[in-house]
This record gives C-alpha cells, sequence and structure tokens, in this order.
C-alpha cells in the first residue's frame, strides 16, 4: 500500500520509493529508504502526512507520500 | 597559518546560531557568483589570530542536485576551508549524522559537533562521544549551540585541528559520486549504505531504539486540519502585538524627534544666518531619518525577538506544516504565512519576518507578495478617504474589494516573479521536519535581535537620509505654497496623464507621497486641499499636522469625484509600500536589482489598477 493510505498509529516498513534521483535523494537524505521502521502519526485529507523515522516526526506532502511504497505491520 | 573555517549542516542543526555566536556582528552577506543563494562570511579573533568562517548554505545532503547543495560541495572538494565542522542534532544523531555520510568520502579535514546536547540529556539520551570520535578518527565535541558557555572550548579545539588537522578515517561503500536524474536506483543504494555506515558508527554509541510516538496535547491540536490553522493565525498575531510592545517605546520616542528636535535646529541655524533652504533641509529631514531608522530599528528588533522565539521553540514548523498546500500554489513555502499575517500590521515587519524563509530567492517573492498585504497604516486611512465621499455600507465593500484584490496582487506577483525567484523545477513539494519543542534560549535570542537591529539602524540612515532628500526637493517650495513646489509644476504638468490613469494634480500627489509614508497622505490632502500646512511639513510629520475631517471632506469632494476617490484609493492601496518598507526590503534581500524589479511592478500596477477603477467605476457613478 502507499504512504498515504496509511491510517493514523501504523506501524510499518518503507518499501519502495518512485521518483527520479532528485526526488529519491530529497527523501532519502531526510532519513526515509527502504527497509526503514516508521510509524503514522497523522494523515488527514489534503494535509502533509505526519510519519515518525529514526527519531524524526517528518512532514510529507501528499504527492510524494503517494510514491512511497509501506507495508503495514 | 590555516585559518579558514567552514560550517555544514542541515536545516535545524543550529548552525547559524554557532555562526552568529562564534563572528558576533562581524559579518559580511553576500552572493555565491552567479547564484541566487546568500553567502554568508565572518570572522572572529582568538589567540590574536583572525578566523574566518563561512556558513554554508543549509540542505539536507551534499549529492543531490540543488544550488545549495552544489555550492557547499563544490566549495569543500576546491579545499577552500582549511577545516569543516560539521553539526549533528545529538538528539535526532542517527538521522542527522547523514551530512556526516555525505562529507565523508570527500576525506577533508573535519570536526564534528553533536549540538542540542540539552535536548538529548532532556530526553535522557546517552552518547558515548569519545567512542564515537575513535571509530571517525576526528574529534567530537558534546555542544549546546544556544547556551554561551561552550564556545571557548570550541575555539581552542578549532585552533588546535587548524594546526594538527584529521581526516575521517573510514567512509560508507557509495558507488557513485554524482548523480544525474537517472540514477535513481544507484541514490537509494548509496543512502542505504550511508545509513549502514552511520549504524555501524553509532553501534554502542547510542540507543536508537524506535519508540511509540505520541504527539503531545498541544501538538494534537497544532497538526489538526482546522483548530491548527487557527490556532497558528492566533499564535502568529499575539507574537505582532507582542513585537509591536516592544517596539512601541522606541517609536513613540522616535515620533518625538522632528517635533522636539525640528525647532531648536532651525533656530540655531537661523541664528548663524544659514540658508533658510538649508535650514529646512537639516531641521526637517534629520529628525526625520532618526525618526524612520529608529521605527525600522525597532521593528525589527520586536519582530527578530518573537520569530526568533517561536522558531526556537518549533513552533513555526507546524505552522509551516499547516499552510504549506495554499502557500505552494504561489510558489512558497508554508513558513511565508508567518511573514504575510506579519504584513497586515506593518510592511516592514512582515518584510523582516521573511528571515524564516529557506532559502533567498523564497525570501526575495515572499517579500514581493508581502507587500501586496495592506498595512495597518492602509486600514487607518481608507476608512477616513471613503468616508468622505461614501456611506459606510459602501465604506466596508471598498475594504472588502480591497482584501479581494490583495488576493490577486499576490496571485500576479507570484505569476511575474515566481518564475524566477522559485522557478517551477525547484518547486517541490514539502519534505521537512517538525523538530521536538526545545526551550527558548533567551540571552541568544536578544543579542541576535539586537545585533540585527543595530545593524539595520546604521545602514538604514543613509538610505533614508537620500530618498528624503529627494522628496524634499520635490516638496519643497520657497514661499510655504503648494504651487511653489516643482511636485506642483510636475504634476500639473502630467496631468492629462494622470487624469487617464483616474487621478487628477492632487490625488496623484497624495498617491506620490503614499510611496513615501501611508499616513501622509491625509496631511498632504489636507496641504493641497486646505492649505493650511505646507506640503513639506505634511511631509515630514512637523508643525501641527492634525487634519480636520470635516474641512478637508468638504474640500476635497468640491474637486475630486466619487470614481477619482475610488481610483485614488485603490493607487494608493498598492502601491509600493512606505521608504522604510522599500528600504527594509533592499537591506534584507541585498539585491537593489529585485527591489528596483519588484517596486517598479507595484507602480506600473497601481497605476493600471487605479485607471481600470477610474473608468469602470465612471460608468456607473
Amino acid at each position: 500500500m502507499k504512504l498515504s493510505e496509511t491510517k493514523k498509529d501504523t506501524h510499518g516498513k518503507v518499501m519502495g520509493i518512485e521518483g527520479d534521483a532528485h526526488f529519491v535523494s530529497r527523501v532519502t537524505a531526510i532519513g526515509m529508504t527502504e527497509g526503514v521502521p516508521f510509524q503514522t502519526v497523522r494523515n488527514n485529507k489534503r494535509m502533509p502526512v505526519l510519519v515518525y523515522l529514526r527519531e524524526t516526526l517528518i512532514a510529507l506532502n501528499r504527492s510524494d507520500a503517494e510514491r512511497i511504497e509501506v507495508e503495514s505491520e | 597559518m590555516k585559518t579558514r573555517i567552514a560550517l555544514l549542516g542541515q536545516p535545524n542543526s543550529g548552525k547559524s546560531t554557532v555562526y552568529n555566536a562564534l563572528t558576533g556582528s562581524r559579518q559580511h552577506v553576500g552572493n555565491w557568483p552567479g547564484k541566487t543563494v546568500e553567502k554568508n562570511e565572518g570572522h572572529y579573533t582568538y589567540d590574536g589570530v583572525k578566523y574566518t568562517v563561512t556558513d554554508l548554505p543549509g540542505s539536507y545532503g551534499l549529492t543531490g542536485n540543488s544550488d545549495e547543495e552544489v555550492i557547499t560541495a563544490d566549495y569543500i572538494k576546491s579545499g577552500n576551508a582549511d577545516l569543516v565542522c560539521i553539526l549533528a542534532d545529538a538528539s535526532q544523531l542517527e538521522r542527522s549524522m547523514y551530512m556526516t555520510a555525505e562529507f565523508a568520502p570527500l576525506q577533508k579535514p573535519a570536526v564534528l559537533l553533536l549540538n542540542m546536547m540539552d535536548v538529548a540529556k532532556a530526553q535522557q539520551k546517552e552518547i558515548d562521544y569519545e567512542l564515537l570520535s575513535q571509530r571517525l578518527g576526528i574529534p567530537v565535541l558534546p555542544f549546546t549551540a544556544a547556551e554561551s558557555k561552550g564556545y571557548g572550548e570550541l575555539k581552542k579545539l578549532l585552533a588546535q585541528e587548524l594546526a594538527q588537522p584529521h581526516i575521517i578515517s573510514s567512509a560508507p561503500d557509495v558507488k557513485e559520486k554524482h548523480y544525474d536524474d537517472s540514477m535513481a536506483d544507484s541514490v537509494k543504494d548509496d543512502s542505504g549504505a550511508k545509513y549502514e555506515w552511520i549504524g555501524k558508527m553509532l553501534d554502542g554509541v547510542t540507543s536508537s531504539a524506535q519508540k511509540e510516538y505520541r504527539l503531545s496535547a498541544f501538538d494534537r491540536i497544532a497538526t489538526a486540519p482546522f483548530w491548527g490553522k487557527l490556532l497558528s493565525i492566533g499564535i502568529i498575531l499575539l507574537a505582532f502585538l507582542v513585537a509591536m510592545v516592544i517596539c512601541i517605546p522606541f517609536m513613540s520616542i522616535g515620533s518625538m524627534l522632528p517635533s522636539l528636535l525640528g525647532k531648536p535646529i532651525a533656530d540655531t541655524l537661523g541664528a548663524w544666518n544659514v540658508h533658510p533652504w538649508l535650514v529646512s533641509i537639516f531641521s526637517l529631514i534629520i529628525p526625520n531619518v532618526l525618526y524612520f531608522s529608529l521605527s525600522m530599528a525597532a521593528f525589527v528588533l520586536g519582530v527578530n525577538i518573537v520569530f526568533g522565539f517561536l522558531e526556537e521553540i518549533g513552533f513555526l514548523a507546524r505552522a509551516a506544516y499547516q499552510f504549506d498546500g495554499v502557500l505552494s500554489k504561489l510558489g512558497l513555502q508554508g513558513k511565508a504565512i508567518c511573514p504575510m499575517l506579519m504584513g497586515f500590521g506593518c510592511t516592514i515587519g512582515g518584510t523582516c519576518g521573511t528571515r524564516v524563509m529557506d532559502n533567498w530567492g523564497q525570501r526575495m517573492l515572499a517579500m514581493a507578495v508581502v507587500w501586496a498585504v495592506p498595512c495597518g497604516s492602509i486600514w487607518s486611512i481608507i476608512p477616513v478617504i471613503s468616508g468622505m465621499f461614501f456611506t459606510p455600507a459602501e465604506t466596508l465593500l471598498v475594504s472588502l474589494g480591497i482584501l479581494v484584490y490583495m488576493i490577486i496582487m499576490m496571485w500576479l506577483v507570484s505569476k511575474v516573479f515566481g518564475r524566477f525567484l522559485s522557478p517551477k523545477e525547484s518547486r517541490t513539494g514539502m519534505i521537512m521536519e517538525l523538530p521536538p519543542y526545545h526551550k527558548a534560549h533567551w540571552g541568544h535570542i536578544l543579542k541576535e535581535s539586537f545585533l540585527k537591529a543595530f545593524d539595520i539602524f546604521k545602514r538604514a540612515l543613509s538610505t533614508v537620509t537620500i530618498v528624503s532628500l529627494l522628496f524634499w526637493v520635490f516638496s519643497f517650495s520657497t514661499t510655504g505654497n503648494v504651487q511653489d513646489s516643482l511636485l506642483y509644476q510636475v504634476g500639473t504638468f502630467i496631468e492629462p496623464v494622470t487624469r487617464f490613469f483616474g487621478m487628477g494634480w492632487q490625488t496623484f500627489m497624495g498617491f506620490l507621497s503614499s510611496a513615501f509614508a501611508k499616513e501622509a497622505v491625509l496631511g498632504v490632502l489636507n496641504a493641497i486641499f486646505v492649505g493650511q500646512n505646507s506640503l513639506v511639513e505634511a511631509t515630514f510629520h512637523a508643525g501641527n499636522t492634525a487634519t480636520d475631517g470635516a474641512v478637508l471632506s468638504q474640500m476635497m469632494s468640491q474637486t475630486v469625484s466619487k470614481p477619482e476617490a475610488l481610483a485614488f484609493m485603490a493607487a494608493c492601496t498598492f502601491n509600493i509600500p512606505c521608504v522604510m518598507a522599500l528600504t527594509t526590503t533592499y537591506r534584507e534581500s541585498h539585491s537593489f536589482k529585485w527591489t528596483a524589479r519588484v517596486a517598479l511592478f507595484y507602480i506600473g500596477m497601481a497605476l493600471l489598477l487605479s485607471c481600470a477603477v477610474y473608468h469602470i467605476s465612471a460608468l456607473f457613478m
């Protein structure tokens, strides 16, 4: 499933990142790499998704969150 | 002897705090050659040796292709720095070590600063920095940038390392040194390798067990879709009020200067038989320049204190998260909401509030957009002028119209300037961290704010003097009659043209004076229509410039038609902001070219708007 479809308090793992090198470099530099465990903290319509990973609370805008493939536990 | 130090770190790592604390007021701001990225360089002296510090642009990595990353990587590779001081956030060590992982393959001398040790301690995180230092092969210094006590040790360490440098002894196993757009898979693999390396370096250094994250009660509201926005707007407006409270004492002292100093100066010079023109220049302009510069500095002080506070405790990131969706349509980051709301109070406040933006292009664009927000002075003169011609209900409609056009103007500005200042390809969706709430370090906030305010005061003196002289030349008349001023001569000469734009020479002069100070408009109209004060006194707040609304209203409505009044109000509201805001924009952007471009656009658009309003409303009135 996509990160943008996860519900609040979902725990899971990032499985895939889809996009060009520029996009991949931006999301991985902030810590979102394939295989990293995460927790969805907030996911409201028309708002960036809030995820917690590597001890950091990160806001990721919706259209980018649609390009992150995740697996929930 | 090696003395060049560069600071490297991710956003929120406290890099600029370290830079400001090391260099104080000995700073120089410029641009990187050929780029719209700010270059900050400063220096400090330690043990009789002068050291140069370069604050490298903030970015999350070194291998991406944003301007910031390319500049930083090139600067380090070319050996411009003798020592790189890397900053990492001790409270989020694993993630913030990414910059170190990006830097390691470059094989340059470095030290690592583990900043925010106070936050890490509060979270009960223990860090074995000696073990980390052993593994990396470079010194690792635990640090709290916002406290002044650690800087002696930092300067000592930097001096030592410049003399006997160390290079990171291990590096992540990466395939590529640079990536182009087609290499997404290599980026993925290499990023993975970098975090693997970080994991190895941090093994046993700190515990990073992924725990359940719970939003604090405050954050549950601050991040909620509706209430969060309301809370953000409320807090920013409150911050503006506090900023006003801080600057009011300075401003009221400043506002007394024209009447306090004007007469003594005039009397003294008069007694020395100085030419009356010079007397007028000195007695009107000097106190006024002091007043303006002091007001500007006071605003900068107030806004820097409250924004410094909101930024340091971590609230600004929440506001940015709330408004990113709306503002991205204007090509702006969510953080721009703060200067925009501040703009309703004062454009100077809004302009220097853009300090929260991440890069120069965003900053300049935010300033250009903030200019469209009608400031408090406009909201105080529009009802008065409108009230002379229209009923209260119609005045309300005028105000509504102003708000609607404000949004149109913001959109226009972002369309026209956005593609240069925030190019489409560099516009990226929000990816940012919401830092944990910190305690504010007041000493550091106050010191930085006072330095900034004093700097603006010094610089404003010269700019405001030049502009004031220009206005003086145009509005001065030997007899005190409006008819003898250059402004009148020019105004009546070009009246056929200004008529086309909807304004007669009188209202056009009011329009011109609105570029000097919005609150001067009423005084200038009074000088023109009632003629009690000279134009120059009205413009420079001298003498008794109190306006009798009833008399002015009677005189004005005889000469000015309703469509002209509407056109005039529109033109004044969306004209360039006052001289002080203009100067602040120039000072904050360091770009005369861009300030002038935006100013010309505003003047042109104000005239076009006035023209349209006049000719359309003339059809109905």
